[in-house]
């Protein structure tokens, strides 16, 4: 699996695949070779995985309805004690 | 005896005047009164006016309820239930009956919130609104969290802080609304509808603690059928933990406080990047220790023998090539042998096979094996007798004769036959024996010189 199949697959599917490289290397009768690449391509969701979780910006926004009674979001502050 | 006249005198009504009359009566008297009693015969009818009696033991009366009173009413008025109504008696004249106009109606034994409350609850309950298979999952990654709420209290900025705690990547949509009282209930539904169409991942529904009368607005049928037809999470997180709402049953995760909600509504994320986390981690391990075990494995190789001594292997194999070689030569030379004695021992077989020869070969068998039997004790005689002589020959050179011979004495006390051993044995002047090859001197100790030398005299 290359980068840019992994960059076409959802959220939870990557998370999935991560899960099942791991139970996969888990696997005592695992050859070198394939643990190793297994290694890899686990690294690879795990990376796509966390780069998505953090990939919202923070942001507080208030919505409104404009006259026209269009959806508007705003930056809201609210002061903190 | 009543005259003619007399009658005449006397007023007579009409029907409707009479009834006319009573009624001014009754309304007068009978102004802003409570009444209580067991309802019966209630009827709704076209859901706009109410209809029932109101009895006890021994008596009743009708009591009507019209739709601009009972507009207001929270709860639903059942047959059996017990009941204070508040209004005027007054008198239907079309049929001649009289009754309350009732204004308010209150129950008996609790508030009008906490019965409506349960009525509304156990409706619900009834439709399947609080069935754990409709609770949607707040999403793993909610990209938008929507949040209804007063901007202006200090619930937005409890949700807020616990959000910045807990994660550094979230967008949070606020809708402002009034959460105060029964009237904030459409004004809540709107924001779910605004927050549905803003397609948010989550919703979260926030208020502080309250009275029952504060929180209305989330115990309303609208709002819980607003909720249980949104398609979007909704998590509610209405007034303090002991605070329980409509709006808590029907929502798919109730949250005890605004903060715990605002904590649940990222709670699957923050899980799931420790998830992630985690398995990286423990690949790491697996692959670091599939690698330390192989290169174990290799360093065990690279140290056996035949890499670092491979010709003492090749030397060995030689030899055992040797050995073979041999043994397959001893074989072939024990197989044609044995393959001769068979083939004698046949013929013999074949050419005597009198029972006589067959006695005669065990007596012969008999007679080397006792001749062998007398040989083996014969000879472990002989072997004792060695081991003996060697034993004698040994005691011979250590005895005290033995020594004397060899020009030594043997010192003894004079009066005890005990053998002399040390200074500390004998006392000067004292008369000792000294034991020679051929007899016995009697000597006198004169003095005692011990090991350093040092002269003890008397």
């Amino acid at each position: 699996m290359n980068e840019e199949n992994i960059k076409k697959m959802d959220f939870e599917q990557a998370l999935k695949s991560l899960e099942m490289v791991v139970n996969e290397l888990e696997d005592e009768n695992i050859s070198l070779e394939d643990a190793m690449e297994k290694f890899e391509q686990g690294i690879k969701f795990s990376s796509y995985c966390l780069k998505k979780l953090n990939e919202a910006e923070k942001k507080i926004e208030e919505l409104t309805r404009s006259e026209d009674g269009k959806l508007i979001a705003r930056e809201l502050r609210i002061k903190e004690d | 005896m009543m005259s003619q006249q007399g009658l005449q005198k006397t007023k007579v009504y009409t029907v409707s005047e009479i009834n006319l009359a009573i009624k001014r009566a009754m309304e007068s008297s009978f102004f802003n009164i409570w009444v209580e009693g067991e309802v019966s015969n209630f009827y709704f009818h076209n859901r706009r006016h109410m209809y029932f009696d109101l009895k006890d033991e021994h008596s009743k009366i009708k009591v009507v309820m019209f739709y601009q009173n009972n507009k207001g009413l929270l709860f639903e008025i059942e047959d059996g239930m017990h009941l204070m109504a508040k209004g005027y008696v007054s008198l239907y004249e079309k049929r001649g009956e009289y009754q309350i106009i009732a204004t308010d109606i209150k129950p008996v034994g609790k508030g009008s919130l906490i019965l409506a409350f349960e009525q509304l609850k156990a409706k619900l309950e009834k439709k399947g609104y609080f069935k754990k298979a409709y609770k949607k999952i707040i999403p793993l990654l909610p990209e938008r969290i929507g949040l209804v709420t007063s901007t202006g209290g200090a619930v937005i900025k409890d949700i807020i802080s616990v959000l910045n705690r807990r994660s550094d990547s979230y967008h949070l949509l606020v809708r402002n609304v009034n959460v105060g009282g029964a009237a904030s209930c459409d004004d809540i539904c709107s924001a779910i509808d605004d927050l549905s169409d803003y397609e948010v991942d989550v919703i979260i529904l926030a208020r502080g603690g309250g009275s029952l009368e504060d929180l209305w607005g989330f115990n309303t049928e609208v709002l819980a059928d607003k909720i249980f037809s949104c398609r979007i999470p909704v998590i509610s997180a209405v007034g303090h933990e002991t605070d329980f709402t409509i709006c808590d049953f029907v929502a798919d995760v109730r949250a005890a406080t605004p903060s715990v909600g605002a904590e649940l509504s990222i709670l699957n994320k923050i899980q799931t990047a420790e998830q992630i986390t985690d398995q990286t981690l423990r690949s790491k391990t697996i692959i670091l220790s599939k690698i330390n075990l192989y290169k174990r494995e290799l360093d065990y190789l690279i140290n056996r023998k035949v890499f670092k001594h491979p010709r003492s292997l090749i030397v060995q194999k030689l030899q055992t090539l040797d050995e073979l070689g041999a043994n397959i030569r001893n074989l072939g030379q024990y197989m044609v042998r044995s393959k001769k004695d068979r083939f004698i021992s046949a013929s013999y077989k074949l050419s005597g096979r009198d029972f006589l020869g067959r006695v005669k070969n065990k007596k012969l068998i008999l007679a080397g094996l006792s001749s062998d039997f007398l040989y083996r004790i014969r000879e472990q005689i002989a072997i004792k007798k060695a081991k003996i002589e060697v034993l004698l020959k040994g005691l011979q050179t250590s005895s005290p004769a033995a020594i004397i011979g060899k020009g030594y004495g043997i010192l003894y006390r004079e009066k005890k036959d005990i053998c002399l051993n040390s200074l500390e044995d004998v006392s000067i002047g004292e008369i000792i024996r000294v034991l020679l090859r051929d007899g016995i001197l009697l000597a006198q100790v004169t003095g005692k010189i011990k090991k350093n030398w040092r002269v003890e005299n008397e």
